[in-house]
């Protein structure tokens, strides 16, 4: 376990004249939970094809427990795709023993693994079931149990959430959270940036194909410039009142009472430094709330508002209405 | 190898599990079965039909009887010849013969009415004519008109022709005859004539009787041939066959969107070695279950008969001479992975059923080429169009097979197996990128010309 799980080196891939990753440089080192966030189209799933050696990099260079990806190295790896899919005739039980022989599982093993995933994970009575007659959600399960059962020393998994319901994907949270329990690195790519906030110790921003933040949660709340939202009475214009205090004030959209406002807060001061100013210009507040950062608005900084709504960011509760 | 077997074994249970596959596993002989039993049943089951002929004499009903019975020597002279060729005992055959003979479908019977008005409650089956295998219905009256010009035949069943027929033959033979006596020749003239005309036996020159000049023609010295084309039109069943579980079952796959799974577990060239392995196995299968029903309907006819042994051996020689099987095996192999690679490198091209079903019309005229060829062979074996045609390819798989009973120079033999092999490396090559485009990078079959130019690089590589 000497080498990272993955190194990146200004991996770029083009199809035709649309390149899909540009000058990607990255490395995922062993032990850690990280994200790999973007929006639809920013080029993770590329990304971690290159780095399943499923495609070679044009440019650059991919280094799978420091070495090209092969089949030797890629038997330490689990890897659940984007796109599902399984042998819809095959039972639950032989789907999961059969991937996992074919990552150099003995017959016995494969098969005693399959039955103590699908009774932890509760489709111990579906196991002798055919893919075909399971819910689109269970079959999703047995794909993740697939791609775990070799126990491998790095994950890999592409948009796992996508599809699964609230419990589902809480479900799958405790598996990752397990898994990186028992030792194993842990990418998995997103574009719902709450999962992400759970469960990473770091992050990947990709948008584009390009990469725009790569560090810890923390660092990425700290580009975020602090702020907070106050709301006034009908009419008061808080950005002239503010104003000569040192404090900059922007008109939000924000729906309740009175009209919202987002206040821009100096280096040095406070949430409770700007509602004093605002008392003391005698405000007619009706409410108040200090900024609370999350990814999401971390992206959206990073990559703009506008880019983000072209590129269709779902918003927290765009996703919590997907689930 | 660990994982071309996993590959392998999964698809090749794939495959057997499904029904389907022991629908085509029994069709073959049950289809056999009945075609055999349906045959044998329609012709015993045919029953005897009574006729009658309205005639001032008895010639026309002599000439009609004589027609019948012309027709039942004719045939025992045939089987008794097929049988010597055969080395079946003559005892046997002629008996068997003599029950044919004796079983007679059409029989004449006294008229029991003098006109067609009084003959219709018999004709209609209103009435019954007592014969020799009962009473029946009168199927047939021949009603000769008053001037002897013509002879109607009437009938409640218009479909059954054989009467007709024989009437007719009959007739024109007595009309012959006739014409023969009224110039003064004996009817046994052209009997005679037939008898003294040369005969024309054929003879296979071989080395062994060259100083008698050769060998009489039997049905052990086509067996070659004869085998050959066998073993070719097993070859063209056997990739035909695999048509449909290449195409479709790769289209399964992709469109599942499993290659990514299967890809960081196994490499390319394993996964389609074990796929080609597996629709071989399921093909073998079904041909070997297939053999080994006709195997156990040879031993049982041999139980039956000692007769058929000797009749069988002559093929059991042919398809045993390491001179015939070693090419065929070699054409065998390389014929399947040859076209079991095309074909799967072209599913892995298509989405859908129906965009697979448009590659068909193409392969299936591919197809039919070497079949056309496998037709000419059995007529003419040593037909220069099959000499030609065999250094194409796509072809060489099957042809050089029909090549061999002809003795073809041991260098063309040699040189055909090598095209073969290079011809085999090179679409294994092509295949797999194409493969590869399909699968992993999800190219469609518009794709194609552009995969095989860059393949060849005649353009830059994209994407």
């Amino acid at each position: 376990m000497g080498d990272a799980p993955l190194v990146m080196s200004g991996a770029t891939k083009r199809f035709g004249g649309f390149t899909a990753v540009n000058n990607l440089s990255f490395d995922v080192p062993a032990g850690q939970i990280i994200g790999f966030l973007g929006p639809n189209g920013a080029g993770k799933s590329t990304s971690l094809r290159m780095a399943l050696g499923v495609m070679a990099p044009d440019e650059g260079e991919v280094a799978l427990f420091g070495a090209k990806p092969d089949i030797r190295n890629l038997r330490r790896v689990g890897f659940l795709p984007e796109e599902r899919g399984l042998y819809k005739k095959m039972t639950a039980r032989d789907t999961i023993t059969y991937f996992a022989r074919l990552k150099g599982m003995s017959a016995a093993d494969a098969k005693a693994r399959a039955n103590e995933l699908l009774e932890t994970t509760g489709l111990g009575k579906f196991k002798a079931t055919r893919i075909s007659k399971l819910s689109k959600g269970m079959a999703q399960k047995v794909q993740i149990l697939s791609t775990l059962a070799h126990r491998p020393d790095f994950l890999i998994l592409d948009e796992p959430f996508s599809g699964l319901d609230p419990m589902n994907q809480q479900t799958l949270e405790d598996l990752i959270r397990a898994e990186h329990a028992r030792g194993a690195t842990i990418l998995f790519s997103t574009h719902v940036m709450e999962h992400a906030e759970r469960l990473c110790d770091r992050i990947v921003m990709l948008a584009r194909g390009r990469k725009v933040f790569d560090g810890t949660l923390d660092a990425a709340y700290a580009t975020l410039g602090q702020g907070a939202r106050m709301a006034v009475e009908h009419g008061f214009d808080l950005a002239a009142a503010l104003a000569p205090k040192g404090f900059e004030a922007h008109r939000a959209a924000d729906k309740g009472p009175g009209d919202s406002w987002r206040v821009s807060l100096p280096k040095g001061l406070g949430a409770q430094d700007a509602l004093r100013a605002a008392l003391e210009t005698g405000a007619p507040i009706v409410g108040f709330q200090p900024e609370e950062a999350r990814l999401r608005d971390v992206f959206v900084s990073l990559v703009g508002e506008a880019e983000a709504a072209a590129l269709d960011v779902p918003t927290a509760a765009e996703t919590v209405e997907a689930a | 190898m660990r994982n071309i077997y996993l590959i392998f074994r999964r698809d090749f249970l794939g495959y057997v599990k499904a029904w389907g596959f022991w629908l085509s596993l029994a069709a073959v002989p049950l289809f056999l079965i009945i075609g055999v039993g349906f045959g044998m049943f329609a012709a015993s089951s045919s029953p005897v039909r009574y006729y009658t002929v309205i005639e001032p004499s008895d010639v026309i009903a002599r000439a009609v009887e004589g027609e019948f019975q012309q027709r039942a020597v004719a045939a025992a002279e045939e089987a008794v010849e097929l049988a010597k060729q055969m080395n079946i005992p003559l005892a046997e055959a002629e008996e068997q013969l003599a029950d044919a003979v004796g079983d007679r479908k059409f029989i004449a019977v006294p008229a029991p009415a003098e006109t067609l008005e009084d003959l219709r409650p018999w004709l209609t089956g209103e009435r019954m004519v007592d014969g020799p295998a009962g009473e029946r219905p009168l199927f047939a009256a021949l009603i000769l008109s008053e001037d002897g010009s013509v002879l109607e035949y009437w009938s409640g069943d218009v479909n059954i022709t054989t009467l007709k027929r024989a009437a007719e033959i009959a007739m024109r033979d007595m009309s012959r005859r006739n014409a023969l006596e009224s110039a003064g020749l004996d009817a046994s003239f052209l009997k005679e004539a037939d008898r003294v005309a040369v005969k024309v036996p054929a003879f296979r020159l071989t080395e062994s009787h060259a100083g008698e000049g050769g060998a009489e023609v039997t049905v052990a010295d086509r067996a070659p041939s004869i085998v050959a084309v066998a073993l070719a039109y097993f070859l063209w069943l056997m990739v035909f066959s695999i048509i449909q579980y290449l195409l479709m079952g790769t289209i399964e796959e992709r469109s599942n969107k499993i290659f990514d799974t299967l890809l960081t577990s196994v490499k390319l060239p394993e996964l389609l070695a074990g796929k080609l392995l597996a629709v071989f196995a399921v093909t073998s299968t079904m041909m070997l279950s297939w053999s080994l029903f006709a195997g156990a309907g040879s031993a049982f006819a041999a139980s039956q008969s000692p007769a058929v042994v000797e009749m069988i051996q002559p093929f059991i020689a042919a398809a045993t001479d390491p001179g015939l099987i070693i090419p065929a095996l070699v054409s065998f192999i390389l014929g399947y992975v040859l076209y079991g690679a095309i074909f799967m490198a072209l599913g892995s091209l298509c989405d859908t059923i129906q965009e697979a079903q448009t590659l068909l019309s193409p392969m299936m005229i591919l197809l039919m080429l070497p079949m056309f060829a496998i037709f000419i062979a059995f007529q003419d074996p040593g037909s220069p169009v099959i000499d030609y045609a065999s250094w194409v390819p796509l072809f060489t798989p099957f042809l050089l097979i029909l090549r061999i009973p002809q003795d073809p120079p041991l260098w063309e033999i040699l040189a055909q197996m090598g095209i073969m092999a290079v011809t085999t490396a090179l679409i294994v090559w092509g295949a797999t990128k194409v493969y590869r485009a399909g699968a992993v990078h999800g190219a469609g079959i518009g794709e194609l010309g552009g995969m095989l130019k860059s393949a060849i690089g005649l353009k830059p590589k994209a994407g």
